[in-house]
């Protein structure tokens, strides 16, 4: 219990400082969101007219005050209004959210699919020949420009073949392309652990007992690769989420979809402060509940470490972690 | 063992994902549809799919310049009267009548009965007066800003039910053109009343005016829908569908990437694309499909030269820039027969235009002439010097303009050639917004602007609007070039129409013999049409007009 | 590994939970092809990095509009681009701001994630702990949100964009080395280093951190090819390397528009990008096979 605990008042600490990183970073930016939206030249604005608008914003409050205000607001639940459109901040992440979301989620479930589907390739004593081929297969994944990817898919899939469309497609069909190109660049990671485990479990000699049983490949190997994606799959989602949220903004441009991704690009370009707050602490709030009851289940998915002291736990995830 | 076969078949699925992609620009494939003559008769009802390239980012019609914003402003919104976009004459719409007295200090304007908006209230004078007050006048407390197009507005009348009047604290003879545009769309009462905030995306469904569109069905970010008005009868005459409008709905989708834009088109997944990029022109017409290119009616695409900066100070060295950049070469280069080359630093379809081609003649050798008796001389690296200070120059990058920085690319490498280092500034928005105040930091300023009246050239380069040149200095406020000033001020104040586009030719005259810009091409906005689509047509600065659009049956 | 080699090392039986020990020869090997041929490619593109000029007469940022958009040829082997300018040109003078910007990536991520790992995994209790929350909060913050506030700060270019590029792996690198320390502290040799009278620092500068490195290294093997991508993904957003710069990355975001019309803009620089990652993958690779060897 004091452990939760403990581990509770880190994820706090760590929630506060991510947004006063944030807050400070974008204060640090040259140039503030009013200059950049009222002091652009389209806008014919005449000197005296933006300073009466910069006055009526309130952009001369010190910055402390400032700072303040805005982490009282976050805690009372108030994000604010974007500074460019005006629109309330909660009204913008509602909106979004959802659909990065579900893209994120089906993306992460996708990748865990395609990486163990490329395990089994890679291992099945059918194929030994072309093993290789899959072998190459996540180097070659991570080796893809996410944006490439995207706009080549739409291509074949969508203008050549005509199979699906990508301009107001359903709810299913709209997922399609996007998941697949999300998917794609996080399977590889994935799918070297995977092949990684394979080989060393593989190579331990119980298996050779195993198989002078009379156990078929297929068992051993479903058996093997079903235990081994668990784990770092599970570790994994706590790390990626924040990359699939930095990976999304790409697969949301190309398919014109919203998301936070394409928010968050947006807000940092035009300096958005309240909407740019609001990302990082909700980013860092799914960062922290994620490693939080990664870090609570460990010893349950994994019984071996049930036994051990945690601490162990905890260096053996980061391991793993990191191993990708 | 490990075998070069890894290697090999990673190499081998590049060169596949190769070949697929080299095969997609192989087979631009024609469109399923059966395509139609533009002369057949309308059909009422459909939908169609129109791609964007942006999101809006509000609908408060003065801050409408913006594209996507003015897309949707022109439909939903209608205007005092109506400036033809292909003559530029004005027509009845709003307004059945108008004066204004001599010194262009008073306009009183008529307003049509039985027009209402879309919530059901009565368009009225008194609504009217409402308008022009906010947008003549602004309301910084609310964040709502002035509107470009309108000068020296002081107060507003209603006379009767049906009678307005606006008064101006000096002459403002734009102000007629300024009604009809989008900047001045009339919204209902209660929508006048909103704060900022409440134009803002997310609240589209809730700006409410008299036109044959109204919103529905916002999703921020990605698109919404416009909606046919069914009782909407108060068209200008000009217009070829006097009733509702033909299409019941338009679903507008933003498509940030240029060539899904293209691809959805070809594919037939949309009947209408804006911002197809030059390069895509040839794939659209090879396919079957249409080009439209709007003109924008007003100062042309190209760069000013900022002459207060110490290096641009000297005629010569901006003589040089002119004479060292080979126009032709970059339209036909960069651009297609869309992108007319500029002859003077406003469109040959604006108001008052008169020829200056001849000051923007390419001549290399003169150029290198004009830098040496400057005192530039050429340095070991290819670039002149004066006093060990190199002759580079910043221009920078305009992201709405179209190929901006392809064609500053080529303007680079040409001025490489007479000895002018060109750098190009790409920067985020706040860093970019600080440079271009500052002539030390850009020199060049690449940009355009669309209105179809003679004040054009003043919102481009007076100090008080835009300001390209940065004849008013940032820093101390201080005016470079009075005269310059002065010419300006006539074109925005001189009442008698003639003298007007006298006041504005002077002007064109005084920017090319001062070396002031160098205009590169008439900037339109291009649309693509799939062949089931009719009627498609754009106001007076390239925003669409859904109108009298329709699509054949399929 | 290839299928044969783990036959052979399944086949004999010693202690069941140990993975076999390969023999000398083993460990030395063949000459792996692949690996050849990587470190070949690699070598050649570094040579474009310090002396383009050897390998294309061409100007990279003189074009010749007269020329623009050819498809490749034997004169312009990957084309000329919108301008006039040979791609191949760009692609071999481009290399030199690739490769400089993923090493800087790399460096950032390497030194002060390693640094950060390093410490952390040989301190006690409190200070790990302090150390790796301020990992968390760079895990926090999204990387992309991170990386464009970085670049804003620091102005577009190259190298600005590697710099932010490399801090969003400075988590990965300090995650990896802390566990690294952590393990070879706990082993039996370092026990005996401690126990035979070792100082601290010294013990960790000769034993712990040879025998961490190995992965670090590998990590970073892989992260070169990764920031190539970052490089690259960043242009696409539009905050890449100031023009006329040739960089691949650059080259590739923006030629994506001519997909359809011109598609060597895009595809021959992707195509040396990937060979690039692949080619680092499969050294990062090759560096962790022989560090799981000794």
């Amino acid at each position: 219990m004091k452990y939760v605990l403990g581990r509770l008042g880190q994820a706090a600490a760590v929630l506060l400082a991510a947004f006063t990183v944030a807050f400070v970073l974008l204060q640090a930016m040259p140039g503030d969101a009013l200059m950049i939206k009222f002091e652009n030249p389209e806008l014919g604005l005449s000197p005296d007219q933006i300073a009466a608008l910069r006055v009526a914003y309130g952009a001369d409050t010190p910055l402390p005050i400032q700072y303040v205000h805005s982490l009282l607001g976050f805690l009372g639940g108030d994000f604010g209004y974007s500074i460019q459109s005006g629109t309330p901040v909660k009204q913008l992440l509602a909106e979004v959210v959802p659909g990065t979301l579900l893209l994120a989620s089906l993306g992460f479930v996708a990748a865990v699919l395609l990486a163990v589907g490329i395990t089994i390739l890679a291992n099945l004593p059918g194929l030994r020949r072309i093993a290789d081929v899959f072998r190459a297969l996540p180097s070659l994944f991570v080796a893809v420009p996410v944006f490439w990817l995207g706009i080549v898919l739409i291509q074949v899939f969508s203008f050549q073949l005509r199979l699906i469309p990508v301009v107001n497609p359903g709810p299913v069909e709209g997922l399609i392309l996007p998941v697949l190109t999300l998917a794609v660049p996080i399977s590889a990671p994935l799918a070297q652990i995977l092949i990684r485990s394979v080989d060393d479990v593989l190579g331990y000699p119980f298996v050779a007992v195993v198989r002078a049983r009379g156990a078929g490949p297929w068992w051993i190997l479903s058996k093997n690769v079903a235990r081994n994606a668990v784990l770092p799959a599970f570790t994994m989602a706590g790390v990626l989420f924040g990359e699939l949220i930095g990976g999304a903004v790409v697969t949301e441009t190309v398919f014109g979809r919203a998301g936070v991704g394409r928010l968050t690009e947006q807000a940092v370009s035009q300096q958005d402060t309240p909407i740019l707050l609001a990302v990082v602490l909700l980013s860092a709030t799914v960062f922290v509940v994620i490693n939080l009851v990664v870090d609570l289940l460990y010893p349950v998915l994994d019984p071996r470490l049930g036994a051990r002291k945690r601490g162990i736990a905890r260096i053996s995830r980061e391991r793993k972690v990191v191993a990708v | 063992m490990p075998s070069p076969r890894r290697l090999i078949a990673g190499l081998a699925t590049a060169t596949v994902l190769a070949l697929a992609l080299a095969g997609c620009s192989a087979n631009a494939s024609t469109p399923g549809s059966g395509s139609s003559s533009e002369t057949g008769k309308p059909v009422t009802g459909g939908s169609l799919v129109y791609l964007e390239h942006q999101a809006i980012t509000g609908l408060y019609p003065p801050g409408a310049g913006f594209y996507p914003n003015g897309g949707i402003v022109n439909n939903i919104a209608d205007r005092l009267v109506y400036q033809d976009p292909k003559t530029l004459e004005f027509e009845p719409w709003i307004a059945t009548k108008w004066e204004s007295n001599a010194d262009a200090t008073e306009y009183t304007f008529t307003i049509r009965d039985g027009v209402t908006f879309s919530d059901g209230t009565p368009l009225d004078a008194a609504v009217v007066a409402k308008n022009f007050d906010l947008y003549g006048l602004g309301d910084a407390a609310r964040g709502l800003t002035v509107s470009e197009a309108i000068n020296n507005y002081q107060s507003s009348e209603v006379v009767d039910k049906n009678t307005v009047k606006f008064h101006f604290s000096a002459p403002s003879p734009g102000f007629l053109q300024a009604t009809s545009t989008i900047n001045s769309g009339l919204l209902s009462s209660k929508t006048l009343d909103l704060p900022f905030e409440k134009f803002g995306p997310g609240n589209a469904a809730n700006i409410i005016g008299s036109g044959p569109f109204t919103v529905d069905n916002e999703k921020i970010g990605t698109g919404l829908d416009l909606v046919a008005r069914k009782d909407y009868k108060w068209a200008p005459k000009s217009w070829s569908n006097q009733g509702r409008p033909y299409l019941d709905k338009i679903q507008i989708t933003v498509t940030p990437e240029a060539s899904v834009r293209v691809g959805a088109l070809l594919s037939g997944q949309a009947g209408l694309i804006r911002d197809v990029e030059a390069q895509d022109e040839k794939q659209v017409t090879d396919a079957g499909f249409q080009v439209y290119a709007a003109q924008t009616n007003g100062v042309n695409n190209g760069l000013s030269l900022r002459f207060r900066n110490e290096k641009l100070s000297d005629i010569r060295v901006r003589q040089a820039l002119i004479a060292g950049i080979d126009r032709e070469e970059l339209v036909k280069t960069i651009y297609t027969k869309n992108y007319p080359l500029a002859t003077s630093v406003l469109s040959k379809t604006a108001l008052g235009y008169v020829d200056t081609k001849d000051a923007f003649a390419y001549d290399p050798k003169k150029a290198a002439t004009l830098l040496d008796e400057a005192g530039w001389k050429l340095g070991s690296n290819g670039i002149r010097e004066k006093d060990g200070q190199p002759l580079t120059l910043v221009v920078n990058e305009a992201a709405p303009q179209p190929r901006s920085f392809d064609a500053l690319t080529l303007v680079s490498q040409q001025l490489k050639k007479i000895g002018v280092d060109l750098q190009i500034l790409k920067a985020d928005a706040g860093t970019y917004a600080k440079a271009i105040q500052d002539a030390n930091q850009v020199q060049i300023y690449h940009s355009m602007v669309g209105r179809a009246d003679l004040d054009v050239i003043k919102s481009q380069f007076y100090s008080k609007n835009r300001n390209t040149l940065l004849n008013r200095d940032n820093a101390d406020q201080s005016i470079g070039d009075p005269k310059l000033e002065e010419l300006l001020q006539a074109v925005a104040s001189t009442a008698d129409p003639k003298a007007r586009i006298e006041a504005s030719q002077t002007v064109q005259k005084y920017l090319a013999d001062q070396a002031y810009v160098i205009p590169f091409f008439e900037e339109p906005q291009v649309f693509a049409t799939a062949n089931f689509v009719h009627g498609f047509s754009s106001e007076s600065v390239g925003r669409p007009s859904f109108d009298a659009v329709w699509v054949d049956k399929q | 590994m290839s299928v044969n080699e783990r036959e052979t090392r399944a086949s004999s039986l010693p202690d069941p939970f140990v993975p076999i020990r390969r023999s000398l020869r083993e460990r030395i090997g063949r000459p792996k092809v692949s690996v050849v041929l990587s470190v070949v490619w690699l070598l050649i593109v570094i040579a474009w990095a310090i002396i383009p000029q050897a390998f294309t007469p061409l100007d990279p940022i003189a074009g010749n509009a007269a020329q623009a958009q050819q498809p490749p040829s034997l004169e312009h082997l990957f084309g000329t681009d919108a301008t006039g300018r040979d791609m191949f040109t760009r692609v071999v003078y481009g290399s030199i701001n690739s490769l400089s910007g993923a090493l800087i990536a790399v460096s950032v991520g390497f030194v002060i994630g390693t640094a950060i790992g390093v410490i952390a995994g040989s301190s006690r209790r409190i200070l790990d702990d302090i150390l790796m929350r301020i990992v968390d909060v760079f895990l926090a913050i999204p990387s992309l949100l991170l990386s464009l506030s970085i670049i804003i700060l620091l102005g577009f270019g190259t190298a600005q964009a590697a710099i932010a590029v490399g801090f969003t792996s400075v988590a990965a690198f300090a995650r990896l080395s802390r566990s690294e320390v952590v393990r070879v502290r706990g082993s039996d040799y370092v026990e005996a280093a401690f126990a035979s009278g070792g100082r601290f620092p010294v013990v960790l500068w000769r034993h712990v951190l040879p025998n961490s490195l190995t992965a670090v290294l590998a990590l970073a093997a892989l992260q070169f090819g990764t920031a190539v991508l970052s490089i690259s993904t960043l242009g696409f957003l539009g905050y890449g390397a100031p023009p006329p710069t040739p960089e691949w990355g650059l080259m590739i975001a923006e030629g994506r528009n001519y997909i359809a019309t011109a598609w060597w803009l895009t595809t021959l620089p992707g195509a040396v990008v990937v060979l690039v990652v692949l080619a680092a993958n499969r050294v990062s690779a090759a560096i962790a096979a022989k560090g799981r060897i000794s």
